[in-house]
């Protein structure tokens, strides 16, 4: 065992008593909801697929406009890359419109903190609608015919 | 201050396919995020999504080793980032709130978030020392620490322990606490020090520093 220094023996009782008391009422604020939560995001470990990043998101980068985006206002744009593909997401409304660049037909699966929420096809235009619009964080799994497999990063709209 | 060895192996577990492990990871470090996010204000649903985001971009990341070398940090430096985002996101589609309204300066955050990475890691070790403890300590410790105070007479009731013996025991007690290999690596740097000196001052009920 490692020698024990000389800090935390300069304290006396009552400090090393009330130090603890503030180490369990910090652990005792927090949900147990919250903790579990998160202990369940571990489902999506070891997830084997070519990843797409977030390049461009109109919260962050307001200042600069996408390529290939439309002129149509949205109120959320965002854009992830991978080495292969685009899929670019809009938020109008009440919906959720994705594409995938260069377009494939395809399906995509939305995945949440605690597993699979849906699936959506993606048409010969690359198009594909998301609704209703995930509510927590969630990413999107994109699968194509040719053995295309990419996943975007996490989201929250 | 060292990072704790337990933490890397925890994180190397988790790498390897290990659950519990990862359990262990987000319950010793979900006060921190938590406690940062209460640091923004935010409302319970966007705490409940950056602390969802926080975690799974953890698992992204497990494999990244200068990730789990620094796991505290990265934990902070991301839930903050998080918030800002949740923050930045609702203002701008709530324009009849003043942007910066209650917040914190940037200039103030770094600062703040090394405090509150040392308090969560101290607040994570004395945890992880308490749970070493035997049943015993952590009954009587755990009853010295109870709100409202119960008095002595009720705790030697309940622990069938002599009144007598309380005092020796606490201290007994809080000693094995001391000596907890958890808090090694709190021995080499002022951390404790500095706490110690914030507890005394609350301890004493006067808040009078020199």
């Amino acid at each position: 065992m490692p020698e024990v220094g000389t800090v935390p023996e300069s304290w006396d009782d009552d400090q090393l008593l009330a130090a603890l008391k503030e180490a369990l009422q910090a652990q005792g604020e927090v949900p147990p909801e919250f903790v579990e939560a998160g202990k369940s995001a571990y489902m999506w470990h070891n997830i084997d697929a070519e990843l797409a990043s977030l390049t461009y998101d109109s919260t962050r980068d307001q200042d600069r406009v996408p390529s290939m985006r439309s002129e149509t206002a949205s109120i959320r744009a965002l854009t992830f890359t991978s080495e292969h593909l685009i899929i670019e997401l809009e938020v109008s409304g009440e919906s959720l419109l994705g594409q995938v660049i260069p377009a494939h037909e395809g399906t995509v699966e939305i995945q949440a903190g605690d597993g699979v929420v849906g699936t959506a096809t993606v048409d010969k235009l690359g198009w594909f609608p998301i609704r209703p619009i995930p509510a927590s964080p969630f990413r999107l799994r994109y699968h194509a015919a040719d053995g295309t497999d990419v996943l975007t990063g996490w989201i929250t709209l | 201050m060292r990072n704790d060895p337990s933490v890397i192996m925890l994180v190397e577990r988790a790498r390897d396919g290990d659950q519990r492990a990862w359990d262990q990871i987000v319950a010793r470090y979900a006060p921190l995020v938590w406690s940062i996010c209460g640091r923004y204000q935010l409302n319970r649903a966007d705490i409940d999504d950056v602390g969802q985001t926080v975690w799974l971009l953890l698992v992204e990341q497990l494999g990244n080793l200068r990730v789990s070398a620094a796991l505290p940090g990265w934990l902070a430096t991301t839930t903050q980032r998080e918030c800002l985002r949740v923050l930045r996101a609702a203002r701008k589609y709530d324009l009849t709130g003043s942007p910066g309204d209650g917040q914190m300066s940037p200039d103030q955050a770094p600062a703040m978030i090394e405090q509150e990475i040392l308090a969560a890691e101290l607040n994570a070790a004395l945890r992880a020392a308490f749970a070493d403890l035997p049943q015993r300590c952590r009954q009587l410790l755990s009853m010295l620490l109870s709100e409202p105070p119960l008095s002595y007479a009720k705790i030697s009731a309940a622990l069938s322990m002599p009144v007598g013996s309380i005092g020796p025991q606490r201290a007994r007690c809080l000693g094995r606490l001391r000596r907890s290999p958890h808090l090694t690596a709190f021995s080499d740097c002022g951390v404790m020090g500095g706490r110690a000196e914030n507890t005394r001052t609350s301890h004493a009920g006067g808040g009078h520093r020199a």
